[in-house]
């Protein structure tokens, strides 16, 4: 009996791998399909409903998903986790034998909490734990133009596999979010159910103590990050994020590092940040490059913006998202071939998709030099075919109020 | 041998004398079948009412040949030494008092584009034969072979390059004269020009005339029709003294490969601020082959290169606006010293006329990268173009016969005549218009219905790269 049931598990757990590949591949037709994946997540669907103050399309995957739940424990671990199917098999080949991660306390619940509350301030902070973000961030490993991408895309599903096979499945039993989350749907629908009747008032009063110090903590998490992810980005010059991208002080925390916006590039100058820009906040979160020959943003794809299950970048249709300003270029005369005279050069005029850039006739100096107009968001099409080395005398920089 | 001084040629478009038919017959080797031309007394323009009218005269003709280039440019050069050479009877006439054009009175001395995305050199031929004139000269040129740095010319060494080769080869040619009108037969078909010079105003009969003029003016008198394109116009000038310790290692503007160069000026710390403007922070101008002289490109503002209000401002301005910018550059620490060597005699004029060809070169055959049947060269990779192919059909124009363009005025769309009208893919397109003209005199047929596959075995056999 005990092997029927398995069986069938099994086979749902195998089929919903695949489907998962599917999707973030993605085989399917449809570009939101990678979102999709991630927004059957109640974690994320919650946390980032809340954050970004808007609902998404997958939300009522996620409301079913939270429903059953609440009532099978663990069902979506146990049946469609792609992720859990990865270490479970993992740990059948692993070193430990023995189940001493029951031992441990419930960690995920604690991360969920935190992360809510954080939600609730704006910066749901521990979202990137999700395991389905987790699982999916390799698949953007096609457009990873550097060994430094690479790592940063397979980093957070090789540690899990990495310490499944080591110490066992800690992380899934005590310490991932999404599991966490079931837990407590599960409880609360319990306690509803049985009208709290079952426990005693000193366990609910030192539980509730802990909820509230987990959630007031990622509160205080969650301002302070905003606060210095406003700073960072007030001083920094060159953190370019994607287009859609929502403002940088909720960025980093809504970001919840899928790597969908890196794999959907057609010209791969997303890439996820080693916190070189964007700081130990911004780890991991993508950043726009210009570092590839003749590749920017292409005024004719929106991809990056539809693909996003948190909001983190706002889905923009091609119009809006070619008056989406991702930074501004600047010209540097001192660099500048046409203003130093070297060679007949209008290459930024000629590549600017937006009619932002000409080269100026400036009378009073006697020169000629390229001026950047309104029109510039930065697109970085001016600044890839700009002739002079090693520095380019057109760049793209981060927008600063005027 | 130096021949054809003595002979005709130069001489004689210097002589106060007009050439008499027996010399020009003897000259061009070719019988003057006309009866020798009366010349008249000159009749000076009058009034009549409220307008000035020049009086129709009969033009004295000065010289008959088969094929006549017009403008002793890259292109004119190239299309007269590549006719000589299929043993034509060539004349060249050149406005100004050297040959060259741009690139050397112009001091348009970098010699781009050359190369392909992949920096294989695209352009041989005659452009080619050129530079290994002057590989051989003390100074005469830098940076060849050195892909991505496109090779600089020096202007003198250039200019007693192709003055040796027209006085080598047997071109009959006429400097300090301007071309001023096409001459038409009844059918509308080209014969030659008229030309201004101080020996007042003469003809030059012709069976082909190759329009180099840059402004096309021959097809445009003919009546062709063409294009009408405002660029900016500036003033290339030379300084010199440039500090030997810093500029040493400095030649060339796109060396990739050597991050020790000062290839540009020192950059903006950080950020650059919106606005600021050229300080001259660095090294103005690109090296040319003489020790310590930069050539310093101006891009200029927009006018009409063919208005003489807009022309006579910018001359006079640019050379103003040139004066006070190297005074500005001394005052940077290590420029001290510089002087203005030069400016340069001509305007950089880009674009002017773009003729309607028979086949107009168009920004989406170069995006397309379309390959055409009647080929006559590359022009190389340049900007964020790459390169692309050059067909016969665009020099030659729509409707009238006997006429070819060559040069910057050929039929091409805006964005591509930018690149057409760089020195190397004059000498490509002046090279096929040569080559075609001579082969119109030996087929005895119209430009239009030249054989393509012998042209190009002509090209293929003197050098130039076909793909």
């Amino acid at each position: 009996m005990i092997f029927l049931r398995r069986v069938p598990r099994r086979i749902i757990q195998l089929t919903c791998f695949v489907g998962a590949i599917v999707m973030v591949w993605p085989l399917l037709p449809w570009r939101i399909a990678p979102r999709l994946f991630q927004e059957i997540s109640p974690f994320v669907a919650l946390s980032s409903s809340i954050a970004a103050r808007s609902i998404g399309v997958g939300t009522v995957l996620a409301l079913v998903v939270a429903v059953v739940s609440s009532f099978k424990k663990r069902w979506f671990c146990l049946y469609l986790c792609p992720t859990g199917f990865l270490l479970e098999n993992t740990n059948h080949m692993g070193l430990r034998k023995t189940r001493w991660w029951r031992k441990l306390p419930p960690v995920g619940k604690y991360v969920a909490i935190i992360t809510i509350a954080g939600a609730v301030v704006g910066y749901p902070v521990l979202l990137w734990m999700d395991p389905l973000c987790i699982f999916s961030s390799p698949f953007a490993v096609n457009k990873a133009t550097n060994p430094i991408s690479v790592f940063l895309v397979c980093l957070g599903l090789g540690v899990l596999v990495g310490a499944t096979f080591v110490f066992g499945m800690a992380w899934c039993v005590r310490i991932c979010p999404l599991s966490g989350l079931q837990d407590m749907l599960f409880a609360v629908r319990k306690a509803l159910w049985t009208r709290l009747t079952a426990s005693t008032s000193a366990q609910k009063f030192s539980a509730a103590r802990r909820v509230f110090f987990a959630g007031a903590g990622g509160a205080l998490l969650a301002f302070w990050a905003r606060r210095s992810g406003a700073a960072r980005y007030r001083k920094s010059d060159t953190l370019l994020r994607p287009p859609g991208a929502v403002p940088e002080d909720r960025f980093a925390g809504l970001c919840i590092r899928c790597n969908n916006c890196v794999h959907a590039c057609p010209t791969k100058i997303i890439h996820p940040d080693t916190g070189h820009e964007g700081g130990l906040a911004g780890f991991g979160a993508p950043v726009v490059k210009f570092d590839r020959d003749y590749k920017y943003c292409l005024e004719t794809c929106n991809a990056c913006t539809q693909v996003c299950p948190t909001g983190a970048l706002t889905p923009l249709a091609l119009q809006p998202k070619n008056k989406y300003i991702i930074g501004e270029a600047l010209v540097d005369n001192n660099v500048c071939l046409t203003a130093l005279g070297k060679k007949e050069c209008d290459a930024c005029e000629l590549a600017c998709p937006f009619d932002a850039v000409h080269i100026a006739w400036d009378e009073e100096q006697y020169n000629a030099y390229p001026v950047v107009n309104d029109k510039c968001i930065g697109c970085g099409a001016c600044e890839v075919v700009c002739p002079t080395t090693p520095v380019k005398a057109i760049r793209v920089w981060t927008q600063k109020p005027a | 041998m130096r021949r054809s001084i003595a002979a005709g040629g130069l001489f004689a478009a210097g002589s106060l004398m007009p050439v008499s038919p027996a010399i020009a017959n003897e000259v061009g080797g070719q019988p003057v079948t006309q009866s020798p031309p009366q010349i008249e007394a000159r009749i000076p323009a009058t009034i009549a009412g409220d307008k000035v009218v020049q009086p129709r005269r009969e033009v004295p003709v000065l010289h008959q040949t088969s094929i006549l280039v017009v403008g002793g440019g890259p292109a004119g050069t190239a299309a007269a030494f590549c006719a000589k050479r299929m043993g034509a009877d060539v004349t060249l006439v050149e406005r100004y008092g050297y040959l060259g054009g741009l690139a050397t009175g112009g001091l348009v001395l970098g010699i781009f584009p050359l190369y392909d995305r992949n920096n294989k050199q695209v352009i041989f031929g005659v452009g080619e034969e050129l530079m290994k004139k002057l590989d051989v000269l003390k100074d005469g040129i830098i940076d060849r072979n050195k892909a991505p740095i496109y090779p600089t010319i020096d202007a003198e060494a250039f200019k007693y390059v192709l003055a040796d080769m027209v006085l080598d080869s047997g071109i009959t040619a006429y400097l300090d004269c301007w071309g001023v009108d096409a001459i038409v037969d009844s059918k509308g078909a080209v014969r030659g020009a008229v030309f201004e010079s101080k020996s007042g105003r003469q003809a030059i009969l012709a069976d082909i005339v190759i329009d180099c003029s840059g402004d096309g003016d021959i097809y445009a008198a003919a009546g062709a029709a063409f294009e009408k394109v405002k660029t900016s116009i500036g003033l290339v000038s030379r300084i010199g003294n440039i500090d030997v310790v810093d500029m040493a290692p400095g030649k060339g503007s796109e060396d990739a490969n050597a991050e020790h160069k000062p290839l540009i000026g020192k950059a903006d710390e950080g950020r650059p601020s919106k606005g600021r403007v050229n300080d001259f922070n660095g090294h103005a101008g690109n090296s040319t082959p003489a020790p310590h002289v930069n050539w310093l490109n101006m891009r200029g503002p927009v006018g009409d290169a063919l208005s003489v209000a807009d022309l006579t401002e910018l001359e006079l301005k640019h050379r103003h606006g040139t004066w006070s910018n190297v005074e500005k550059l001394r005052q940077r620490p290590g420029n001290e010293q510089v002087y203005l060597t030069e400016t340069a005699p001509q305007l950089g004029v880009r674009l002017s006329r773009l003729l309607d060809g028979c086949k107009k070169l168009t920004v989406q055959d170069i995006r397309n990268g379309v390959k055409f049947k009647d080929v006559i060269g590359y022009s190389g990779a340049y900007a964020n173009a790459p390169e692309f192919q050059i067909p016969y059909g665009s020099l030659v124009p729509a409707k009238v016969e006997n006429v070819l363009a060559a040069g910057r005025c050929i039929s091409a769309e805006f964005e591509v005549a930018d690149i057409t009208r760089l020195i190397p893919v004059c000498w490509v397109t002046g090279q096929a218009a040569g080559l075609a003209a001579a082969l119109c005199i030996q087929d005895k047929c119209k430009p239009r219905q030249v054989n393509v596959a012998k042209l190009q075995n002509l090209l293929h056999q003197q050098g130039a790269y076909l793909g």
